[in-house]
C-alpha cells in the first residue's frame, strides 16, 4: 500500500472529462495555465464520443470529439486522471483549495499497453458491456471501446476469474493484479465543475416496458446502433437480428412529467430523435418512422430547418401522449396512445420502440465539497448563483460550472458553457492575485 | 534528396469506406514515386493513429506525410501536430478531402467516388513531393481588444477580458448603453428586470479602468489584421463628428439583433387597433405597479381597461411563406413569461396564447406549467393556417383552427393583441461589410463551426457573441460573449502571434519591375528596390497575406505563391487530368 | 440521363468557395465525380497558364468558383477575377480553344446548391459540345 499521497500542484482542476470539461480545460491550457483533469470513468469524451451523428449538420461525432479528445491528451499544460474519484475539496482560502483523489487500479500498466487486444481474445468471461449500453457483451479484460481516451486496457476485477490467461498472452507484459488503489492530494487555485448529467432510468415507468418488452431501447442505445463505432455495423433488433421497418420514437419519455420525477424539459431530446430519424432514413430507406411527441422543440440555429427537413423526408410526426407499450409475441410492440388531434385514444403496431430519454441532474458534484456547501437548485442540478450575467458561477468564489451539469444542454451550448466558466475562471485567477 | 512519404487513407468509421473503396486507393497510390508506406485506417483523427503516424515518421525518416481523410478545415492543425511531435516540419504534410468532396458528394456514384478519391491522394502526393519546411511568421499582438456593441453580450464580454488584463474599447453607436437591456421586463428565470442588470453592469465598467468606453460612435474603416486591427471610428458630438484610431490585437463582434417589425396587416398590425408587438407590450407593463405591490389591479391601453389578451406566437420566425424559416428561440419563454407579468399587474386578466408549439425548453418549462396552472388558454394552430385577426364589436377577433380539438375553429375575442415576434438581424449591415462577416441562410452571423470553433469567424482574430450569432435569451447571449473572450483574449494574451509563411515571392532574375504587383496588391506589400540588378519588386513578409493577387498580373511571371507554385499546380493538375 | 460526365477542373477558394463545395459533400447534393477541386487562398490569384496547362492535359472544362464580393482580401476580388478570366479567354481564342470551356461564377460560403447546379449544366454543356 502507498503510505504518503501524491502531491501535486496545478492552476485548475477540472472536474469531468466529457466535452465540457475538455473544452475548459483546452481554453485555460491555450492562455499557459496548469490543469488536472479528472474523469471517472475509463475514457473521458464523455457521452459525446459515443454519439452517431450530430444535429443540425450531420457531422459525425467521433470526428469533432476524437481530435478534441487527442489535443486535450497531448497538452503539455494538462494532465488527465483516468478512473479517478475525487473524495474531497476543501476551500483554505481564495485561490487556495485542496483537493483528495483516489485512482482506482486498472490492473494494467497503461503505460506499456499497446491495444493489441489480445487480452481480450484470451479472456473467458463475457459480460454486458456498459459502453455499448448493454447491447453486446464484452470480457472481463478490456478495451473500453475503439475511440477510447487512453485507448489501454483494464480489468473489470468484479466480475474477472483472476485465471491469468491474459497474463500469459500479453506481449509487454503490462497486466499486473497487484495494482492498489492511488491517494493523490492536488493544490489548486480554481475549479471547474463538469459532471455532466445522467440519462432518465426508463425502468421507472413499467407502462413503457423497457428491460421487459425485448425490442423496447433508449435513444443512446439507438446512437450506438447508428455510431461509426457501432456494435453490429448495421441497425437489427439485438433480440431476434431482425432488420426494424416500423420505428417509433416516445418523445419525453423521462421529461416534462411530475409523476416521472422530471418535471423539465430536457432540451435535447426533440433533436436527437430527429435526428436518429433521419439518419434511419439513410441507413433503412424503406423504413417507417414514426415519433410521437408533446411539442417538437427545434429552437436552436438551424434546428427548425432541420425539423422542417425531416417532415419532408417523411418522418411521420404523430403529436400524441403515449401510454401502454405491450409486447407482441413476434417481439413487435403494441402502443396505445391519445391521438391529440381527434382526442381518441388510439393503439399502432411497430417492431421497434426508442424511448428518447431525458436528463437528470448527477447529484454527486454537491458531495464533493467539504469546507463549503456547493448549492443545487430545486431540481438538484449545480446553482448558478448568477446565472444571467455570470452563468458560470456557483455558490462558491473560485468554483465554476460548465456544461449539462447546470441543466440540461446540446453540444454548442455546452461548449460555450464551458468557454465562459474557463473565462471567469482565469478572470479569478487574475484578479486576486494583483 | 528524395522524399520519403508516408500515405494514410481515413474510412472515417464508414463515411468515407461505405462509399469509397479505400484498399482500392491504396493500391493505386502505394507505388506512387516517393510514397514508401501507404495505409488505411479506421480514424485518422483517432489517438492511436496519430501515435501510429507520429511513430511511423520517426521510424521511417518520413520527410512528409499525405492525409486523406475529411475536409482540411477540421483536421489541418491534428495533422500539423502529429508532424511537429514527430520532429517533421508541419509544411510537409500536405492533406486530400476525399469525404466532403468524394465519399460524401458521390455517395450515390460508388465507382466513381473511388476513382476520383485515388486521383485526389494522388494529387495531394504530388504536391507533398515539392513540400518544402517554412518557418511561421511571427508578428506582434497587441494586447486590445475592440468590443463593437454594448448590449449585455458586448458589456459582459469587456468586464471578462479587462478582468483577463486586456485592454479594452468598448464602442457603441449609440448615445447610452444596454441595448436591448433598457426595454426588457422580468428576465426569465431570476426575477429581475433588464434596468436592474443594466445598473450592476454599468457599476463593473465603470470600476475596470482598462475599459475605455466609446459611444456616439461608428467604426467606419477598418485596416490591418489579427494582431493589429487599425480601426477608424467615427464619434458624433454637438460639435460634429471626431475620428479617431484604434489599436487592437482582436476584434469582439456583438452587434445584437433587431425585433421583427410586423407588416401593415400582418395579423391586423397597423391596421386594426390594439394590435402590439412583444417589445412594445413588455413597454406597456413596464410602468406598472403590481397588484401585490399596491397596483391599481387594472390595465390600461388606449383609455381601455384590458380584460383578454390573445397572443399570437412565431410572429416573423418558422415562416411557411416568409424568409424567416428559423426558429427565435427566445419568444415562446418571453410571452409565457409576460403573460405571468402581466397577471402580476392585473390578476382578473385572461390571456389566450395561440401558438405553433410551446418551446419552454429545459429548465424554462416550469414558467410554462405555472402558466398552465394559471389558467392561461393554449390553442395550437396549423402551420399552414395562421390565426386571423380582424376588428370585432367589443374587441378583436382572433380565429384559428385548433389542432388539439379536431381542426375545430376557435375564436377569441380580446381586448389587446400581443405579436409575439422574434429576432431578425440587426438592420445595420455596416460591420459585418467592413469586416466581410460570412452570413448564415438566417442572415445572421456565421461561425467557423457550431461546435469545434463557435465563437470565431473565418476572418482571423474576429470573434461574435450574442445574438448577432443567432437568437439567444440573456443567459445564452451571457454564455456566448464570455466564450468569445476567451477566444479573443488567447489572440492578444501573448503578445505574438505565430502567421502563416504562406507568402508571395519574387524572381528576381525574370523581374523587371513594371508596378503591376504592387497595384494588384491589396495590403501595400509589394515595393520596388534598387539592385544590382537594376530594380525588382520585393514583398513585406509581415504585410502579405498571401492572397496571390499579384500571381497572374506579373507580365514575365516572376511572382510564385509559396506551396501554390507553378510546379505545385500543374503537378496536380497533370494527375488529376490523367 | 446520361452517365458520362465532362471532366472539369474547379479552382476554390480556401474560405469562401471550398467551404461551399464541402457543405455540398455534407448536404449528398450529387454532382459528377469527373470534377476535381483544387483549393486556392483566392480566386483572383489564379494564373491563365495554369487553366491553360488543365486543357492541355485533358480537362473539357475549368470552373472558378470564386469568391466574390465575400473575398476576405478586399473588394477588387471581384474585378481582379473578372479581368484574369478575360486575359485567359484571350489566350484560349489563340490557341482555338472554345472560351465557353472556362466559366467563372461567385460561390458564396453557403452557396451549395448553386455549385452543384453551376457544374451539372456546367458538365451538361460540355458534353453536348462534344459531340
Amino acid at each position: 500500500m502507498q503510505k504518503e499521497p501524491i502531491t501535486l500542484t496545478y492552476d485548475a482542476i477540472v472536474i469531468g472529462g466529457g466535452i465540457a470539461g475538455g473544452e475548459a480545460a483546452l481554453n485555460l491550457a491555450n492562455n499557459g495555465y496548469k490543469v488536472v483533469l479528472v474523469e471517472s470513468r475509463l475514457s473521458v469524451g464523455g457521452k459525446m464520443i459515443m454519439l452517431s451523428k450530430v444535429f443540425p449538420t450531420l457531422d459525425c461525432s467521433a470526428c469533432i470529439t476524437t481530435p478534441k479528445v487527442s489535443e486535450i491528451s497531448r497538452h503539455p499544460n494538462i494532465k488527465i486522471f483516468t478512473e479517478s474519484d475525487i473524495t474531497s475539496i476543501d476551500k483554505l482560502g481564495e485561490q487556495s483549495f485542496v483537493v483528495k483523489m483516489t485512482q482506482r487500479p486498472r490492473y494494467v500498466v497503461a503505460e506499456d499497453c499497446t491495444a493489441c487486444q489480445l487480452c481480450e481474445q484470451a479472456c473467458p468471461v463475457i459480460v454486458k458491456d456498459q459502453f455499448q449500453y448493454g447491447l453486446v457483451g464484452r470480457k472481463a479484460v478490456y478495451i473500453p471501446f475503439s475511440i477510447a481516451s487512453p485507448k489501454v486496457a483494464a480489468i473489470d476485477i468484479d466480475n474477472c476469474t483472476l485465471c491469468g490467461a491474459c497474463e500469459k498472452v500479453c506481449p509487454p507484459g503490462c497486466i499486473d493484479f497487484t495494482m492498489k488503489p492511488k491517494e493523490y492530494i492536488f493544490n489548486v487555485k480554481t475549479a471547474i465543475v463538469a459532471t455532466g448529467f445522467r440519462l432518465y432510468d426508463p425502468t421507472n415507468v413499467p407502462r413503457y416496458s423497457y428491460g421487459t418488452a425485448k425490442n423496447v431501447i433508449t435513444s443512446i442505445q439507438m446512437e450506438r446502433l447508428l455510431a461509426p463505432t457501432r456494435p453490429f455495423h448495421t441497425i437489427l433488433r439485438s433480440s431476434d437480428g431482425k432488420v426494424p421497418d416500423k420505428i417509433a420514437y416516445v418523445l419525453c419519455a423521462g421529461s416534462r412529467d411530475d409523476s416521472m420525477g422530471n418535471p423539465i424539459c430536457s432540451q435535447i431530446c426533440c433533436m436527437y430523435s430527429i435526428k436518429q430519424a433521419q439518419l434511419l432514413l439513410g441507413a433503412l430507406p424503406m423504413a417507417d418512422i414514426t415519433i410521437y411527441y408533446i411539442d417538437i422543440r427545434a429552437f436552436g440555429k438551424g434546428y427548425d430547418e432541420f425539423y422542417e427537413q425531416a417532415v419532408s423526408m417523411g418522418v411521420r410526426f404523430v403529436k400524441g401522449k403515449i401510454g401502454k407499450i405491450t409486447e407482441k409475441e413476434n417481439g413487435n410492440l403494441t402502443l396505445r396512445y391519445e391521438d391529440v388531434a381527434t382526442g381518441k385514444l388510439k393503439e399502432a403496431e411497430h417492431d421497434m420502440v426508442v424511448l428518447s430519454v431525458g436528463v437528470k441532474p448527477n447529484k454527486e458534484a454537491a458531495d464533493l465539497f467539504k469546507s463549503h456547501k456547493l448549492e443545487l437548485d430545486g431540481l438538484s442540478f449545480v446553482k448558478q448563483s448568477d446565472p444571467l450575467l455570470s452563468p458560470a458561477k456557483t455558490s462558491i468564489d473560485g468554483v465554476f460550472v460548465a456544461g449539462a451539469a447546470t441543466g440540461p444542454k446540446d453540444i454548442p451550448d455546452s461548449i460555450l458553457s464551458a468557454g465562459a466558466a474557463s473565462t471567469e475562471a482565469i478572470s479569478y485567477l487574475n484578479q486576486k492575485s494583483q | 534528396m528524395k522524399k520519403k512519404l508516408g500515405v494514410y487513407i481515413c474510412a472515417c468509421g464508414g463515411n468515407i469506406s461505405d462509399y469509397v473503396d479505400i484498399e482500392r486507393v491504396r493500391e493505386a497510390v502505394k507505388d506512387e514515386d516517393c510514397v514508401i508506406m501507404a495505409k488505411t485506417t479506421m480514424f485518422a483523427c483517432g489517438d492511436s493513429n496519430q501515435k501510429d503516424m507520429e511513430a511511423d515518421i520517426k521510424e521511417n525518416n518520413l520527410s512528409g506525410i499525405v492525409v486523406a481523410s475529411c475536409s482540411p478545415k477540421l483536421h489541418l492543425t491534428t495533422f500539423r501536430g502529429v508532424s511537429e511531435r514527430a520532429g517533421l516540419n508541419k509544411y510537409n504534410y500536405v492533406h486530400a478531402n476525399i469525404r466532403e468532396q468524394a465519399s460524401w458528394a458521390h455517395s450515390d456514384n460508388k465507382p466513381g467516388a473511388t476513382e476520383k478519391a485515388i486521383h485526389l491522394v494522388k494529387a495531394a502526393i504530388a504536391k507533398a513531393r515539392l513540400a518544402e519546411s517554412l518557418e511561421p511568421i511571427v508578428i506582434e499582438s497587441k494586447r486590445a481588444v475592440a468590443v463593437i456593441g454594448a448590449g449585455v453580450a458586448g458589456l459582459k464580454a469587456a468586464i471578462s477580458l479587462a478582468r483577463m488584463n486586456d485592454d479594452v474599447y468598448l464602442i457603441e453607436r449609440d448615445s447610452k448603453i444596454g441595448g436591448k437591456l433598457n426595454e426588457l421586463e422580468t428576465i426569465s428565470p431570476e426575477n429581475i428586470s433588464g434596468k436592474e442588470l443594466l445598473e450592476r453592469l454599468q457599476k463593473e465598467i465603470a470600476s475596470e479602468e482598462r475599459i475605455t468606453l466609446i459611444t456616439n460612435a461608428e467604426v467606419v474603416a477598418s485596416r490591418g489584421n489579427i494582431g493589429d486591427f487599425k480601426l477608424t471610428v467615427r464619434i458624433s458630438g454637438p460639435q460634429g463628428n471626431t475620428e479617431k484610431e484604434i489599436h487592437a490585437g482582436s476584434v469582439l463582434v456583438s452587434t445584437g439583433f433587431n425585433s421583427y417589425t410586423p407588416a401593415e396587416g400582418e395579423f391586423g398590425f397597423a391596421t386594426v387597433p390594439n394590435v402590439i408587438t412583444l417589445p412594445e407590450f413588455r413597454k406597456l407593463m413596464g410602468g406598472q405597479k403590481k397588484a401585490a405591490e399596491g397596483g391599481s389591479g387594472k390595465l390600461v391601453y388606449n383609455g381601455k381597461e384590458i380584460n383578454s389578451i390573445a397572443y399570437i406566437y412565431c410572429v416573423g420566425s418558422r415562416q411557411v411563406k416568409g424568409d424567416n424559416k428559423y426558429c427565435s428561440r427566445y419568444c415562446c419563454t418571453a410571452a409565457v413569461q409576460a403573460s405571468l407579468d402581466v397577471r402580476a399587474i392585473a390578476p382578473e386578466i385572461e390571456n389566450f396564447h395561440f401558438h405553433k408549439g410551446i418551446r419552454t425548453y429545459g429548465k424554462q418549462e416550469l414558467i410554462y406549467k405555472e402558466s398552465n396552472s394559471k389558467g392561461d388558454v393554449y390553442i395550437q394552430f396549423m402551420d399552414k393556417k395562421p390565426p386571423v385577426v380582424s376588428a370585432a364589436e367589443g374587441g378583436i377577433s382572433v380565429k384559428a383552427l385548433d389542432v388539439l380539438t379536431e381542426k375545430r375553429e376557435s375564436e377569441v375575442i380580446a381586448d389587446l393583441v400581443v405579436l409575439v415576434t422574434g429576432m431578425v438581424p440587426d438592420s445595420d449591415t455596416s460591420i459585418g461589410t467592413l469586416f466581410k462577416l460570412p452570413k448564415g441562410r438566417d442572415n445572421f452571423y456565421n461561425e467557423i463551426h457550431m461546435k469545434l470553433r463557435p465563437v470565431e469567424t473565418v476572418i482571423d482574430g474576429i470573434t461574435i457573441a450574442g445574438t448577432c450569432q443567432g437568437p439567444k435569451n440573456v443567459m445564452e447571449s451571457v454564455n456566448s460573449s464570455l466564450s468569445a473572450a476567451a477566444k479573443s483574449h488567447s489572440f492578444v494574451s501573448k503578445g505574438e502571434l505565430e502567421l502563416e509563411p504562406i507568402i508571395a515571392y519574387v524572381n528576381a532574375d525574370t523581374c523587371n519591375w513594371c508596378d503591376a504587383c504592387s497595384k494588384a496588391c491589396p495590403f501595400n506589400a509589394v515595393a520596388m528596390v534598387e539592385t544590382a540588378g537594376g530594380q525588382k519588386a520585393s514583398i513585406n513578409k509581415s504585410t502579405c497575406k498571401g492572397c496571390g493577387m499579384c500571381l497572374p498580373v506579373c507580365p514575365s511571371d516572376s511572382i510564385e505563391l509559396i506551396s501554390f507554385t507553378n510546379r505545385d499546380m500543374e503537378d496536380m493538375i497533370d494527375v488529376l487530368a490523367l | 440521363m446520361s452517365n458520362r460526365s465532362a471532366k472539369i477542373l474547379v479552382f476554390s477558394t480556401e474560405k469562401i468557395s471550398d467551404p461551399a463545395i464541402d457543405m455540398a459533400g455534407l448536404l449528398k447534393l450529387h454532382y459528377p465525380p469527373q470534377v476535381y477541386t483544387i483549393a486556392v487562398p483566392c480566386s483572383s490569384g489564379i494564373k491563365p497558364r495554369w487553366i491553360l496547362r488543365a486543357y492541355e492535359k485533358g480537362f473539357d472544362g475549368v470552373f472558378i468558383a470564386a469568391d466574390g464580393s465575400d473575398c476576405m482580401y478586399g473588394e477588387s476580388c471581384t474585378e481582379k477575377t473578372g479581368a484574369l478570366v478575360e486575359k485567359t479567354h484571350e489566350l484560349m481564342r489563340e490557341k482555338n480553344i472554345e472560351p465557353a470551356r472556362l466559366r467563372m461564377a461567385a460561390i458564396c460560403s453557403v452557396c451549395s446548391e448553386s455549385f452543384v447546379k453551376q457544374v451539372k449544366s456546367f458538365n451538361e454543356y460540355l458534353l453536348k459540345t462534344d459531340k
